[in-house]
């Protein structure tokens, strides 16, 4: 066989409709090229807009107004907010909570009450929080909230990061550096990919076997839970630490610390197709760090954790804020010296509740902006039984259920 | 190729018409190859679609010394590959009866081809359309699939062994 006729005849194939796609296709080009912000361009706006606003900040510290500003972010929560309960009694907005301590994860009911599961780590709850997976080593293991171990299964490395998708039947974790999914009920594990990121995987939250992963070399990817096929691909944002998808599957939420932002996730009839669309930057403040993102239970809002570097004589400041979708403008509820870490929505996404270690503080943010933040105080020993003078600060990894 | 690097360079800096020119370079034959493996204009017109806003996204990312078209067409390949393994999938489990019952009738060299095609899996599908529209080599296959370069090559003698026949009538 001559392969210049194989050539040939390959490219004589008539495509139908081959004009009228590519008009199509380059008006959609268009549109996403116009909708980008070039790199080059953008560089001395935004550069003049970063002075003017530091410059108007500065302005404000030096006036009367500025300095009860300064005072407000510098003292009012200097050591820890002011009439922290010195015990946690109850969960205030109700559910259970998942805390890693140095020696495992713990489960804290409603109403104060806890138990220490065990040597895991990275736990996570099932969806209505029967249960919680757990790694340990090269072992995922699924136990009940009272610490009776259900079922455990050896992996091919170091197990991280599980995941339990929405419909209880499938829970995504990494071996190493492979994704693998296994049956809720620990049978059936395969890996479905390989060479991906270590971050946390995103299930589809609408009940399709879908999850959204970044792969290495920082794809991000939307494959079949079943097959590990790729449905749909694009870049990740660089950097990515957080990757979430909106309870109503239309979007993905990236955040980094320099960065964060949307995309659109369009799926099609019978998994007969995905799109992702063109990611949409979610502004943030000048010289803002993001420390962590989360998306409302609803979806309909995005919660932030936000750091601001110590420049000049101004010592680190933490800004908690709601993004709310689809308008970008931020909502600040609490500013506080030093960094903040860990974020949690409450169940029904009326309280949000972040770390102060700092402080040694829990803080429970009603997120209406109109009710007081409870601070919990002595976090640090709650977790540590016998050490009264506990120095390592437990780690918020979920709020589950009603 | 110079040429190439220049319209990277000016769409980077936001220029729309070099943007144009880069898609007038590149659509055609990225929709053809879309085409050639999925045989399905409507999810051919997709893939493309996908390649090129993808590569609008990373074009700030994009390192102009790397030419412009494997990089793209490996994303279209890839995605039809994806696309063509799903529809197979699909066809198994709705349409287990198909098949045509009756000898079709004859066609045009364009559809016979298309036909001959249709009888490779996505994957054979894929590696001809790369060797023998796109003329990439079989090791630059190899890299574009992450597969090994004797998987390409047993892929491609397989994949020509079956198209022998469409061929050879139409020579």
């Amino acid at each position: 066989m001559r392969e210049t006729r194989l050539r040939s005849l390959l490219a004589e194939v008539p495509v139908p409709a081959a004009e009228e796609a590519e008009r199509r296709g380059l008006s959609m080009v268009e549109e996403a090229f116009a909708q980008r912000q070039p790199a080059g361009r953008a560089v001395l706006p935004r550069l003049a807009v970063s002075f003017a606003i530091a410059a108007l900040l500065a302005a404000l510290m030096l006036t009367p107004a500025g300095a009860a500003m300064r005072d407000w972010i510098g003292d009012v929560f200097t050591a820890g907010v002011p009439d922290a309960e010195p015990g946690l009694t109850e969960i205030p907005g109700g559910g259970g909570l998942l805390v890693q301590s140095p020696s495992g994860p713990w489960v804290v009911q409603g109403d104060g009450s806890r138990r220490l599961l065990g040597r895991y780590e990275d736990a996570t709850w099932s969806p209505r929080g029967l249960f919680v997976a757990a790694a340990s080593g090269h072992a995922l293991s699924a136990i009940a909230p009272d610490g009776t171990p259900r079922w455990s299964l050896s992996a091919t490395g170091p197990v991280s990061d599980p995941r339990w998708s929405p419909s209880g039947f499938q829970i995504t974790y990494r071996a190493g550096s492979s994704l693998h999914v296994v049956a809720g009920d620990g049978t059936g594990d395969a890996a479905i990919a390989r060479g991906v990121e270590p971050l946390p995987p995103a299930w589809s939250p609408q009940g399709l076997a879908l999850l959204a992963y970044v792969a290495s070399g920082g794809e991000l990817r939307i494959a079949d839970s079943n097959r590990g096929e790729v449905l749909g691909s694009a870049a990740a944002l660089s950097g990515i630490e957080t990757l979430e998808w909106a309870v109503d599957g239309s979007a993905l939420l990236e955040a980094s610390p320099a960065a964060l932002r949307l995309r659109e996730v369009t799926v099609r009839k019978a998994l007969a197709g995905l799109g992702i669309g063109p990611p949409r930057p979610v502004p943030l403040p000048p010289g803002a760090t993001v420390r962590a993102a989360a998306l409302s239970p609803d979806g309909a809002t995005i919660a932030v954790l936000l750091l601001f570097g110590g420049a000049g004589e101004r010592p680190p400041h933490s800004e908690v804020a709601l993004i709310e979708r689809p308008r970008t403008s931020l909502r600040r509820l609490l500013n506080v010296p030093g960094p903040l870490s860990d974020l949690a929505w409450s169940p029904d996404g009326s309280r949000l509740l972040v770390s102060w270690r700092d402080a040694d503080q829990w803080l429970f943010i009603p997120t209406d902006g109109r009710g007081r933040v409870r601070a919990i105080d002595g976090i640090a020993a709650e977790f540590a039984p016998g050490d009264p003078g506990a120095s390592s600060f437990p780690q918020i990894e979920g709020w589950c259920c009603r | 190729l110079g040429t190439e690097r220049r319209l990277v360079k000016e769409a980077q800096r936001g220029s729309r018409d070099a943007l144009a020119e880069l898609y007038s370079a590149h659509w055609g034959r990225a929709h053809r190859a879309a085409y050639l493996v999925v045989h399905d204009a409507a999810a051919a017109e997709d893939i493309a679609q996908d390649a090129f806003l993808a590569a609008v996204d990373a074009l700030d990312r994009f390192d102009r010394r790397r030419p412009f078209a494997p990089w793209l067409h490996r994303i279209v390949i890839n995605r039809a590959i994806d696309w063509a393994r799903r529809e197979a999938l699909r066809r198994k489990v709705d349409e287990p009866a198909a098949h045509p019952a009756a000898e079709p009738p004859r066609q045009a060299i364009g559809e016979e081809m298309m036909d001959a095609l249709a009888e490779l899996p996505p994957e054979q599908r894929a590696v001809v359309v790369l060797r023998h529209l796109l003329e990439y080599t079989p090791g630059e296959i190899a890299r574009m699939l992450e597969l090994p370069r004797g998987t390409v090559n047993s892929r491609l003698r397989r994949a020509l062994d079956r198209l022998r026949t469409t061929v050879e009538a139409a020579e």
